[in-house]
């Protein structure tokens, strides 16, 4: 099916035949299921990191009821915008209007109709996507800025921002060009430090006083010195100048 | 009157021989008589940038010292083609023997400097150029000695430092009219006109030019003159300052 939902759904409900019917449903559309028999289950599958894209909650539930649930995920940072579709037997407006209250996305009464779970489940990974992909995005922004205060403090790691640069939008563009120019300045700076050290001409003054003199005070370096100006002005020389 | 420039270096592999062909071929493409006698007599290499085959080299300038014949007839003319002037080249033997009967009994130092005045009294020379052996040998003092102008090659390298200061020292002693510094093999990151004011300013001398390391020019180092492949190339252009400053208003075409 080329319209096959792709993601990870928590399954949470006491009751097994519905935890059945909900997997069967689920797993046709081409999810991948995880269940939950109560609300503390729940929320220790939630804990665990699972990768969760989606929790289809009942509200009636030992341990925890889903109310319960939903309030202490809203209130945890880490599953605070994981979207949540209640499926309730209740035939409660106040129940409904509770569970909105308390963060849920949305309600499906039971026995659930296969097409509304399916449309249900649709939107609710698309804002799941979107959620994943601005974290995702802030969470890039954060590696460019710490990668600034890095250059700022001289431990700026050329790879760190591999990642990022791999983005086909602006924030890729503009990782790639903050590590190209990284990476120029780093090169320039090792040139300059080589060229610094390649012209700090440090003669021994007294060692090369040494070597003059013993190249000059010779018998035949006198003769030379005495001689210069004539060998600049030889024989030769003069008949070219007289030519 | 012939100016006579020797071009040398206290340390081996600073690229003095490249830089002695350079300035020849850019006198002689300003129109200019120009000689090059090859002193490097221990390990001779000039010919190889003029084209000339070392199993050609039987007249040499160890053949006029050792009294064999006059230097004249070591002489041979290289004269690139298309260039206005002329360039006549004294080169060093190459034979192993030659060399070793050089280093085992030496040879008249004063016949050398003889010989080349008269030579450019003969050529009607315009510039006698004296590629040395690298060091202060007897013959080296002597070519800086009856030099016009000196050029002391050395390469942004601290084991070229005190030997440079050590010949800039002895070529002041022998009062050569003008002397001046070339940095060559200078890496292209470098800023010339950086190197250029230190190195100016560590030996109180003028730095007619700052050579870059160029690949052009490695690969060009043993078979070519780069001046004449590349006219157009910055390199060339300073090879040109180079040789400005090392004749300055005395010689010009």
């Amino acid at each position: 099916m080329s319209d096959r939902l792709h993601g990870h759904v928590l399954v949470v409900d006491d009751d097994p035949v519905n935890r059945l019917l909900l997997r069967r449903a689920l797993e046709r559309e081409g999810l991948t299921v995880e269940v939950a028999v109560d609300g503390g289950e729940a929320l220790v599958a939630l804990a665990r990191g699972a990768g969760f894209d989606i929790v289809l909650l009942d509200i009636v539930m030992p341990v925890l009821d889903g109310f319960e649930v939903l309030a202490r995920m809203r209130a945890d940072p880490a599953t605070a915008a994981l979207p949540v579709v209640v499926i309730s037997g209740s035939d409660s407006s106040a129940d409904v209007v509770r569970a909105i209250g308390l963060g849920a996305d949305d309600v499906l009464p039971k026995p659930f109709d296969p097409a509304l779970l399916r449309a249900r489940l649709t939107s609710g990974l698309a804002r799941k996507r979107l959620a994943d992909l601005e974290r995702e995005y802030r969470e890039q922004v954060g590696y460019v800025v710490d990668a600034a205060a890095a250059v700022e403090r001289g431990e700026f790691e050329p790879g760190s921002l591999d990642a990022v640069a791999e983005r086909p939008d602006a924030l890729g563009v503009l990782a790639r060009v903050f590590a190209r120019m990284t990476r120029e300045v780093a090169v320039r700076e090792q040139r300059l430090r080589a060229q610094v050290g390649a012209l700090r001409i440090e003669i021994d003054e007294a060692r090369a006083a040494r070597t003059v003199a013993a190249i000059t005070e010779t018998d035949y370096f006198a003769d030379l010195q005495r001689r210069a100006a004539e060998l600049r002005s030889g024989p030769g020389r003069q008949d070219q100048e007289n030519r | 009157m012939t100016a006579i420039v020797s071009v040398h270096s206290f340390r081996g592999g600073t690229g003095k021989s490249n830089t002695t062909a350079n300035v020849a071929a850019v006198f002689a493409g300003r129109g200019l008589r120009v000689g090059v006698v090859d002193l490097d007599i221990l390990s001779p290499g000039i010919h190889v940038l003029f084209g000339v085959d070392q199993d050609g080299l039987d007249r040499h300038l160890d053949g006029f010292l050792w009294g064999r014949y006059p230097l004249r007839d070591a002489v041979r003319e290289v004269t690139p083609p298309g260039v206005a002037g002329r360039i006549w080249l004294v080169p060093s033997s190459v034979a192993p023997h030659d060399i070793a009967r050089v280093m085992a009994e030496g040879y008249d130092v004063g016949l050398l400097g003889d010989g080349v005045r008269a030579l450019a009294a003969e050529l009607e020379l315009d510039v006698l150029l004296l590629d040395t052996h690298p060091g202060l040998n007897e013959e080296t003092l002597l070519s800086i000695a009856m030099s016009d102008a000196l050029a002391i090659v050395l390469r942004p390298d601290h084991q070229d430092y005190e030997g440079t200061h050590v010949t800039v020292s002895v070529a002041r002693k022998l009062a050569v009219p003008r002397t001046v510094l070339v940095v060559n093999k200078t890496p292209e990151s470098f800023d010339p006109a950086e190197v250029a004011a230190r190195v100016a300013a560590a030996y109180d001398t003028p730095v007619a030019a700052v050579v870059p390391h160029s690949e052009e020019l490695m690969v060009l180092s043993s078979g070519g003159i780069f001046v004449l492949h590349h006219p157009d190339h910055p390199v060339a252009a300073l090879y040109g300052q180079l040789a400005d400053q090392l004749l300055g208003s005395a010689v010009r075409a």
